[in-house]
């Protein structure tokens, strides 16, 4: 049974039992030599020009200024990018359930669509620093200003990225569940979501990485705290040095947070065609 | 054995769709009566927009008749019909589920427990049983029409409406579904109606082929096929069937669907 099995795989989906050269592990290498390759001497030539040209340090750093930097005060920067991310988590969460629930009201009910969309792209428009003193009038501050903060550099792609979603639902998909007695909400949980959610894991997958960047700009003016407040603080003291580990800590950050987003959509999506080239290279089946 | 479900009987009256438009009212379907027996495998074959596919959406009660009266059984159809099983030209497979998943839909929105037994049961009846786990994207196309007719199946419907199922498909695979929907035809016990363009096929699996004209639709004839089942695909070079063949095409032919 197994061979028959085989055999149908294999007029089933060709690609699986091909035996294709797999470039996986060469890009790999390449995809991060390369990189590190032009990064070193990038740096190298960074901290010789600094060191050549006897820079300051408050205007410009060496980068192995920054790395000492960095391991002095690890925790001192570990401990404020906790409370950013703190502050970005619980922001992005408000954010992705008022932009589910937005999204589905605007799909739902054309009124609410006509209603609601112009404002919402009023309200993205609108360049965010400029309304952040209106928020520490509002919030106080603190924790919930930046919050807010959170919430208005991400609450758009979820909401965009949802509509677009729950609209390309297959119209046909509908009335056949339709035809089977499905109830609104069933259609909604049956048919519309899982085909919206590609679409939704790519907004939120934007909205984690503006997350933190809301957050540090939040902080900059709302808080006393965190990585944002760390960073107002050192180019104040003209601690160059701890700004540049600030900001590299964060890059740090962002790049495993974009890698986290990615882990976390491809378990949410294992059918996505995006997904399908890797589970063919597994040779992949039963 | 099977738990076979009492198929039911179709019944249309007087029945008339008109799709009022900006530039006119659209006649989709002249006043058309007919009566269906239960258990009975009824084709439909016509040209494109004669209201084949307008007429199985009243029968299933997915859009209601502008004039005329449709019932199933002794009821009168007047929202959604449950009790259908529905295949249509695209699969409609959900690609984020399963094939069991998507065979066990049905049940799912109609809250019928443990028919997981009966859905695999199925797949291994139409040979789909190996790939019960593999996402649709990894079937060929005959497998996933096979997989969509078993979801159509898993409730055991009193009716079961396929419209053009089959024309997405190769020649040689539409053979073998053929021969698969006659199987189901006699294991099931499910009144069926095929919708379909081939004059072929409509005669093969079916032992009634209503003709219908173009817009308005009306039925231009009603043949009765005498094949004895199981039927062979040899069947289709007997003297016998290509004369019911012969005898609708020269209804199209006056038609003037098929002039050449």
């Amino acid at each position: 049974m197994t061979t028959a099995a085989t055999e149908q795989m294999a007029e089933a989906a060709p690609p699986a039992n091909a035996k294709t050269p797999v470039p996986r592990s060469g890009s790999l290498f390449a995809g991060v030599l390369w990189p590190l390759l032009s990064g070193a001497i990038g740096l190298a030539l960074w901290e010789g020009l600094v060191r050549l040209f006897k820079v300051p340090l408050f205007i410009l750093p060496p980068p192995s200024q920054v790395v000492i930097t960095i391991v002095d005060q690890w925790w001192y920067l570990l401990s404020q990018l906790a409370i950013t991310t703190f502050a970005a988590g619980l922001g992005l969460i408000m954010a992705v359930v008022f932009g589910l629930a937005a999204g589905a009201a605007i799909t739902a009910s054309r009124l609410v669509d006509r209603m609601l969309t112009p404002w919402l792209v009023i309200a993205h428009a609108v360049p965010k620093v400029v309304i952040a003193p209106l928020f520490l009038v509002w919030f106080g501050f603190g924790l919930q200003s930046e919050m807010f903060f959170v919430v208005a550099f991400t609450f758009f792609p979820v909401i965009v990225n949802t509509v677009t979603g729950l609209k390309s639902a297959d119209p046909e998909q509908i009335l056949m569940v339709r035809a089977m007695g499905a109830t609104p909400g069933q259609v909604l949980r049956k048919i519309q979501f899982p085909s919206a959610l590609p679409s939704i894991c790519a907004g939120i997958k934007l909205a984690v990485t503006l997350a933190p960047v809301g957050a540090v700009i939040g902080e900059f003016v709302a808080s006393n705290k965190g990585l944002g407040h760390l960073l107002i603080r050192a180019v104040g003291d003209m601690d160059t040095s701890l700004a540049f580990a600030a900001v590299t800590v964060f890059s740090i950050f962002g790049v495993l947070l974009w890698r986290l987003a990615e882990w976390g959509e491809r378990r949410v999506l294992p059918w996505h065609p995006s997904q399908r080239e890797a589970f063919l290279l597994r040779g992949g089946g039963n | 054995m099977h738990g076979r479900s009492a198929s039911a009987s179709i019944s249309l009256k007087n029945i008339e769709k008109v799709y009022p438009g900006p530039a006119g009212d659209l006649h989709a379907i002249a006043p058309l009566s007919v009566e269906l027996a239960a258990g009975q495998a009824v084709s439909i074959v016509g040209p494109s927009g004669c209201g084949k596919s307008t007429l199985m959406r009243l029968i299933a009660g997915l859009d209601p008749p502008t004039r005329g009266e449709i019932r199933i059984g002794q009821e009168l159809v007047t929202r959604p019909v449950s009790d259908i099983g529905i295949v249509f030209q695209r699969d409609l497979l959900l690609e984020w589920r399963n094939v069991l998943g998507n065979v066990l839909l049905p049940a799912e929105i109609k809250g019928l427990p443990d028919l997981e037994p009966r859905a695999r049961e199925l797949l291994r009846e139409f040979d789909v049983d190996a790939f019960a786990s593999s996402y649709p994207w990894q079937l060929s196309g005959g497998m996933r029409q096979r997989v969509a007719i078993a979801r159509a199946l898993l409730t055991r419907p009193a009716l079961l409406f396929l419209d053009e199922p089959f024309s997405a498909l190769d020649a040689l695979t539409r053979d073998q579904m053929n021969v698969l929907l006659q199987h189901v035809q006699t294991s099931e016990a499910v009144t069926t109606l095929l919708i379909t363009h081939s004059i072929t096929e409509a005669i093969f699996c079916a032992d009634r082929v209503l003709v219908m004209s173009g817009r308005p639709g009306a039925i231009m004839d009603d043949i009765r096929v005498p094949f004895e089942r199981p039927r062979r695909l040899a069947l289709r070079e007997t003297s016998e069937f290509t004369a019911i063949g012969r005898r609708i095409r020269e209804h199209f032919e006056k038609a003037g669907v098929l002039v050449g």
